[in-house]
């Protein structure tokens, strides 16, 4: 057998994750590919889950922990939605994640980040890496591709830019980090959160900027290898 | 060396016309050393439901044993015997409760319905069922029997033909296997009777 | 109290009473046990109206084909089926668990299952065992917010696809699907790409053989193909059957008649004082 194809290894997410804070709201941001191994389980999943209206959590890690973590969270914050009689907030919705991710630390493989946008704080992001921390912060990269954006993040993400700016820097992020992660790929999905709602948005994996070497997209092998359409040239001794 | 060939063992049963067999072999041993060439492994439920039970003995009569007591419950609170498939369901569970720290024992069920239809059953030694139309194997010698059977069974036999074929197809498979063998023990069932056989085989 | 001396039936529930012996035997030099797998292709997709499931039909015991015309797909609920790869043991047991699950749950609320329902189920037994419970499944159903298609991996994670494969076939079945599929197939093409996927497993796949089975959910209608395609059909029976030269040496025989089965029949004259 090639080397790691274990069906029964655990889903994994070798995924990109971005919440980026704007003028206004937040934009969240992933690519979609979820893997066992070296196969592609799922080329187009979206890792973009929805907790609450004004609230959504980009996982990483473990496909099965964070899904259940996503689950309670969401489930948990229902509950306070009825309770309290207003939307739950940001803040809340990232303590929960916390709570859970930190008192099952030794049980969990998973890193989210929590983006949304509530009417006290406005929009919002939190990181809640591996061990159950909780970081406020004006933009969260995470998952395996995040190792490609540290500096690209350092040098473009700027205070005080506009919907438009933020979403184009997530996209750019993402498809960045699919061209030289591995274990990212796929389409990338972008959420927009702020006061006037949520925004998906979506661009197929054929539509993204190409970076240094990257080749075209194609159709067929044929397209790269032979490029008059004529029959292939017969073979000689 | 695998807990399933601790002890060796044999068995088989087969579907013929309204009847079926199940035989097994007679030896029981310890690794290499033989302890009795007169082992029971087949056991009746009652007069149309017998299980085999190969792998570990001492599994083997532990589940017997749990299989009885329940089989008993049921027959005082139904007042009725057990059908085929309904004992099948109720082996099946007993192994899965133990998934994670299993009994080291593949069952054989074979039995007839109120209807006279034969029942045949295998399952591993967590419980998954397979039901069969044919015949079913398990044991040390169930590859070579795999093959025998394969080879030798053709449906709808009548009762004799029947037991000539499991007889041949045990006796030939255990000669190619170590762990099991002296002589085979073969119960026939009919609707109308049971016979069971002693057979003789090759004592070494 | 005094505790019960006869052990009861159990109510439900894993025992783990043997692990201790059996891990004794496994330090000892023992190799523990394989169990039966059904090293599959299962497969499953969405077209114009509904649903289809398909599966191969081979189990396994290592290297030995234990079952060569086995069923793969489950029932879970009038509308809802599902296929099931990996310890035979553990595909049975759980769709069987969550099946009477969702029959309870049908009653109390009166109302048809529904597919998100099945899978939740699922994922929440399979995450509290951590991938123990070797099961990896394709549900497939129709309910009152339309057509759904789920798989399931052994560690409780969950995905939802216009098309999926799973088992070790998977490979093979899902590169018919990725060159072939498309939306709004209509049934007869639908159950053809099913077949194609599955036969490409059957074929391609030394874990997965014999037989296609399928299953094709509508709004209202379930019809359960099995061994819709037969593929490996077997060439070399003789009619005649085999014959004995010599028959087996009969060292002792005995006979139990069995008694004749007593008819009660009902009705009669009602008994008076």
């Amino acid at each position: 057998m090639e080397k790691n194809l274990d069906f029964n290894a655990p889903h994994s997410m070798g995924t990109t994750i971005i919440g980026v804070t704007y003028n206004g709201g937040v934009v969240l941001g992933a690519d979609s590919r979820t893997s066992t191994g070296i196969y592609v389980a799922n080329r187009a999943s979206d890792k973009i889950t929805q907790l609450t209206d004004n609230v959504y959590v980009c996982r990483s890690g473990s496909a099965a922990d964070s899904q259940i973590v996503s689950d309670y969270v969401r489930y948990f914050l229902h509950q306070h939605t009825i309770q309290l009689g207003q939307p739950a907030t940001v803040k809340v919705a990232a303590n929960l994640v916390r709570l859970l991710a930190y008192n099952n630390k030794n049980m969990l493989q998973t890193g989210l980040i929590v983006g949304g946008w509530d009417k006290y704080d406005g929009g919002k992001i939190y990181g809640i890496p591996l061990g159950g921390t909780l970081i406020e912060q004006p933009f969260a990269i995470g998952g395996s591709g995040s190792s490609y954006l540290y500096g690209f993040f350092d040098q473009a993400w700027r205070e005080g830019m506009t919907k438009d700016e933020a979403e184009q820097l997530v996209v750019k992020a993402v498809s960045l980090a699919i061209a030289r992660d591995g274990a990212s790929g796929g389409v990338v999905r972008t959420v927009i959160i702020n006061s006037e709602g949520v925004t998906r948005n979506f661009y197929p994996g054929d539509k993204l900027p190409l970076w240094h070497e990257e080749l075209e997209p194609q159709n067929s092998l044929l397209d790269i290898w032979g490029t008059p359409a004529a029959s292939p040239e017969p073979m000689r001794e | 060396m695998s807990i399933f060939e601790y002890n060796g063992s044999a068995l088989v049963a087969m579907v013929g016309k309204n009847c079926f067999a199940i035989a097994a072999d007679r030896r029981l041993g310890v690794q290499l050393q033989t302890i009795a060439t007169d082992f029971q492994r087949i056991y009746k439920m009652h007069d149309r439901l017998f299980i085999g039970l190969s792998g570990l003995a001492t599994d083997a009569q532990t589940l017997y044993q749990r299989l009885v007591f329940r089989h008993k419950l049921y027959q005082l609170r139904e007042e009725r015997d057990m059908k085929p498939e309904t004992f099948a369901n109720l082996v099946s569970a007993i192994l899965y409760e133990k998934r994670f720290g299993p009994y080291f024992c593949q069952p054989v069920i074979a039995g007839l319905s109120d209807e006279d239809k034969p029942f045949i059953c295998t399952m591993d030694s967590i419980g998954a069922k397979e039901l069969a139309k044919d015949f079913v194997v398990a044991g040390t010698a169930s590859e070579s029997l795999y093959g025998a059977c394969e080879a030798m069974y053709k449906p709808d036999l009548e009762p004799e033909e029947l037991f000539e074929t499991i007889s041949q197809a045990l006796l030939a498979s255990v000669d190619r296997d170590c762990l099991s063998g002296w002589g085979g023990h073969v119960y026939l069932v009919t609707p109308t009777e049971i016979k069971e056989r002693i057979l003789k085989g090759r004592m070494d | 109290m005094t505790k019960s001396t006869i052990e009861l039936p159990p109510k439900g529930g894993f025992s783990f009473d043997l692990c201790k012996r059996n891990e004794m035997l496994f330090k000892k030099g023992v190799q523990p046990p394989s169990f039966r797998k059904t090293g599959t292709t299962i497969v499953g997709l969405i077209f114009q109206e509904g649903v289809v499931l398909g599966a191969d039909t081979r189990a396994t015991e290592g290297p030995i084909v234990a079952d060569k015309n086995c069923e793969k797909i489950h029932y879970m609920a009038p509308n809802i089926y599902c296929c099931g790869a990996g310890t035979a043991a553990d595909t049975e047991a759980v769709t069987d668990m969550v099946s009477s699950q969702l029959k309870l749950h049908r009653y109390h609320t009166g109302r048809e299952s529904r597919v998100v329902t099945a899978l939740t189920l699922l994922k929440s037994h399979l995450f509290n065992y951590q991938g123990y419970v070797s099961a990896a499944l394709v549900l497939g159903g129709v309910d009152v917010t339309g057509p759904h298609l789920h798989t399931i991996y052994p560690h409780g994670s969950t995905d939802t696809l216009p098309f999926a494969t799973m088992g070790s076939g998977s490979l093979a079945a899902m590169s018919v699907f990725e060159s072939k599929y498309r939306e709004g197939l209509t049934r007869e093409e639908g159950i053809n790409l099913v077949c194609e996927a599955i036969s490409s497993g059957i074929f391609n796949d030394l874990g997965s053989g014999s037989n296609v089975d399928v299953c094709v959910i509508t709004k209202g209608n379930v019809e359960y193909l099995r061994n819709h395609v037969l593929p490996n059909p077997r060439t070399y029976t003789s009619a005649k059957g085999y014959s004995f030269p010599k028959p087996t040496e009969v060292l002792m025989t005995k006979v139990i008649k069995l008694k004749e089965k007593v008819e009660v029949i009902e009705g009669g004259d009602a008994m008076e004082e």
